[in-house]
């Protein structure tokens, strides 16, 4: 029992430790994931040295913190992706100052008021909607109102090895030569194949719904389909989902793609050179660049990227984006000012946090020679402009992706027929959809 | 069995068999000592060097993963001895107190072992929401309380004790707290132990309600804190830092189970319960 004892002793003595905060600053709480990097980091002001996400955004705030002795930010790092943690605080009443937010679930926080519009913020920080990319702005606008400071695009590319296209006769004028159709894309695969002896594409299929979902959602919208006539309803057992469905699925009859990789293996089968595309994310970057910098790696001197190519209609891309958003709860006027010069301050910093491979959300950035000088970045700058995310009506996006990635990955790679992978997402996302209040 | 009659085969068999089990765990301490760009492209260099610290040195270097494992630490410590007492208490009631409804009040704690947390997290988390519980301890501990399991396993305890004891006890005059107190808890020390380890253990590694309920990082215990200082794409960019941090994760465990090994085994055996 004397053990018991000096337990509460010893919990008595930490809650009182933990009380008081007296520094006649004005405290705002900022709720963030992209993991900790203190020991890095910790004291790092210097954005342009900083490098990662978790870097580069623990030496914004630090510097944030510098320049605005006033203010404090105060720092609680969730884990990925922090929605469980941020749900709860808002049903405890008790939601961060500001949150980082994926432009997807933004309609779902938002649709129950839990978000408040910005532009009284952007207003006082002289931040307009308008210098916004269109990606970014269609992510963060709902009803015609604003929910967040968008501060990046991220979405699907094409991770190229130039050695093997090299060798596989695709290179023109130093670049790699990427399909501009269906057919085209099913010829230049085979030539790859055969001249290489490896697969064309790297494909993550197992355990990576978003990748799946990423392509169908891509080359549904290119082709004009409105994947989501209203709030309640999926289509996706159309001629335009049956058609890239279909198509995929030949590559992988054919052999020309990988089947059974996930992420992990993926990323490592194209670093060591074992495959000519890699369709990920813009995440990816970064690390591929690493590897292209160094010498006796496969990928040495051999990476370029690029947006997903045209196959069918428009040149669009679905894409996502990370905001900054704004839980709605009391706020003192000090609080609110604060939270705006945060928002001039993250703005005016967008090219730093575009440095970690992620498309820039104002047009001036992306338009920007010091951003288009940085590696591979004039390559992908297009998906600022050619990125749309999914309609802002369309809530539990997250979930959806999840469901139809998972039928499509069962669609492509042969575990289901197509037409029967399509009926059902639709099926299980207008379930799921129907029962939302 | 004794060591003498195992014959080479089984001899054999048994060391393949522990091969087998610590396998997995020697390549987890392996990849925690890699630098993770190395192992981004092929997760085999980490069965050759150089190995490097600085996983372990970047877990250290952040300022707080000292402060998750002191609140997973009272977490545990608090959540196993407010199920010793409670479990302790209640076994005794329903093992030797007659009282109106015991068997009815018995069945409904039994019927807790039938409702799986997941079941009543809303309602919990808006209880602790109305009474300002959450990132604090007593909002981490509280939760952990409610162990049908500890007063089954108590009861059952207690149930096997003869009841002589208490009646040569009471003719000495021991009040019904003396009995309980000098009688019968001394005897149920090896079923206090093994309800100790499982409820240490099993709350050490919760990782749900204090994601939702701890949301402060300073409350944050060693579950949450390190899932939260990962990358987002930590299995892939950053699989050394992963290990290093499985491997801390699991050391307080690790010496849980070295320290109380006989009382595991035993449990596990059947052998606390008679």
């Amino acid at each position: 029992m004397r053990g018991v004892g000096w337990s509460l002793v010893l919990v008595a003595a930490l809650l009182l430790a933990g009380c008081g905060q007296s520094d006649g600053k004005t405290h705002i709480y900022l709720q963030r994931f992209f993991g900790e990097c203190g020991a890095e980091f910790g004291a790092s002001t210097d954005v342009g040295k900083s490098e990662g996400e978790c870097g580069i955004m623990t030496s914004m705030i630090n510097r944030f913190n510098a320049e605005n002795p006033d203010v404090q930010v105060d720092v609680n790092v969730v884990a990925w992706p922090g929605y469980p943690q941020l749900t709860a605080q808002m049903a405890a009443r008790d939601p961060p100052d500001l949150v980082t937010m994926h432009s997807g679930v933004m309609s779902d926080y938002a649709a129950k008021g839990l978000l408040e519009p910005v532009e009284p913020y952007l207003g006082k920080a002289g931040i307009d909607p308008g210098s916004f990319t269109e990606a970014s702005r269609l992510g963060v606008t709902m009803k015609g109102k604003v929910y967040g400071l968008p501060w990046d695009t991220h979405g699907g590319l094409w991770h190229v090895n130039t050695a093997l296209f090299a060798k596989a006769g695709l290179m023109r004028g130093g670049k790699p030569m990427l399909p501009a159709s269906p057919e085209e894309l099913i010829r230049h695969a085979r030539q790859f194949q055969a001249r290489t002896g490896k697969p064309y594409l790297i494909q993550s299929l197992v355990g990576d719904p978003a990748g799946a979902a990423r392509n169908q959602y891509t080359y549904m919208m290119a082709q004009g389909a409105g994947i989501f006539p209203d709030s309640r309803h999926i289509r996706l057992a159309t001629p335009e989902g049956l058609r890239v469905a279909a198509f995929f699925r030949r590559i992988n009859v054919e052999g020309l793609g990988t089947l059974d990789m996930d992420t992990p293996a993926a990323i490592a089968a194209f670093m060591s050179g074992e495959g000519g595309i890699y369709p990920t994310g813009t995440w990816m970057i970064g690390s591929f660049e690493k590897e292209a910098a160094s010498p006796g790696r496969p990928l040495h001197r051999s990476y370029a990227v690029f947006p997903f190519p045209r196959l069918w209609g428009e040149r669009l891309e679905y894409v996502g984006g990370h905001a900054w958003a704004v839980p709605a709860r009391e706020r003192s006027a000090k609080q609110k000012d604060a939270i705006a010069r945060f928002f001039r301050f993250m703005a005016a910093h967008n090219f730093d946090w575009a440095r970690t491979g992620h498309i820039p959300a104002f047009k001036a950035v992306l338009d920007d020679p010091k951003f288009k000088s940085l590696p591979h970045r004039a390559d992908i700058a297009l998906l600022g402009e050619i990125g749309r995310p999914l309609p802002s009506h369309v809530r539990r996006q997250s979930a959806i992706e999840g469901l139809v990635g998972e039928e499509m990955a069962a669609a492509v790679t042969g575990q289901k027929p197509v037409e029967a992978a399509l009926r059902d997402a639709d099926r299980r996302v207008n379930e799921l959809l129907g029962e939302l209040d | 069995m004794e060591r003498g009659r195992l014959t080479p085969v089984g001899w054999a068999a048994l060391v393949f068999g522990a091969l087998l089990m610590i396998a997995p765990l020697l390549w987890t301490i392996l990849l925690s000592l890699k630098d993770n760009a190395e192992l981004v492209g092929n997760s085999g260099a980490a069965l050759h060097g150089p190995y490097t610290l600085e996983n372990y040195t970047a877990i250290f270097g952040n300022g707080s993963t000292m402060r998750w494992l002191l609140n997973s630490a009272i977490v545990a410590l608090g959540t196993t001895a407010g199920v010793l007492v409670l479990a302790s208490l209640a076994g005794y009631g329903f093992a030797r107190l007659d009282f109106p409804f015991r068997r009815t009040l018995f069945v409904i704690v039994l019927l807790g072992l039938a409702v799986p947390s997941q079941a009543i997290i809303l309602p919990q988390h808006q209880l602790f929401a109305w009474l300002h519980l959450h990132n604090s301890y007593p909002g981490l501990i509280l939760p952990g309380l409610i162990g049908p399991f500890g007063v089954f396993f108590m009861t059952t305890y207690m149930r096997g004790i003869p009841k002589e004891l208490d009646e040569a006890a009471k003719l000495d005059g021991a009040s019904l707290w003396t009995i309980f107190w000098k009688v019968i808890l001394p005897l149920t020390v090896p079923a206090q132990s093994t309800l100790a380890v499982f409820t240490f253990l099993g709350t050490w590694n919760d990782y749900w309600w204090p994601l939702i309920s701890a949301t402060h990082s300073d409350m944050y215990t060693l579950t949450v804190g390190l899932a939260a200082a990962q990358m987002n794409y930590a299995q892939t960019s950053g699989l050394g830092f992963l290990m290093a941090q499985a491997v801390f994760a699991s050391v307080p465990i690790f010496i849980v189970y070295i320290v109380f090994q006989k009382q595991i085994v035993s449990a596990m055996a059947g052998t606390a319960v008679r």
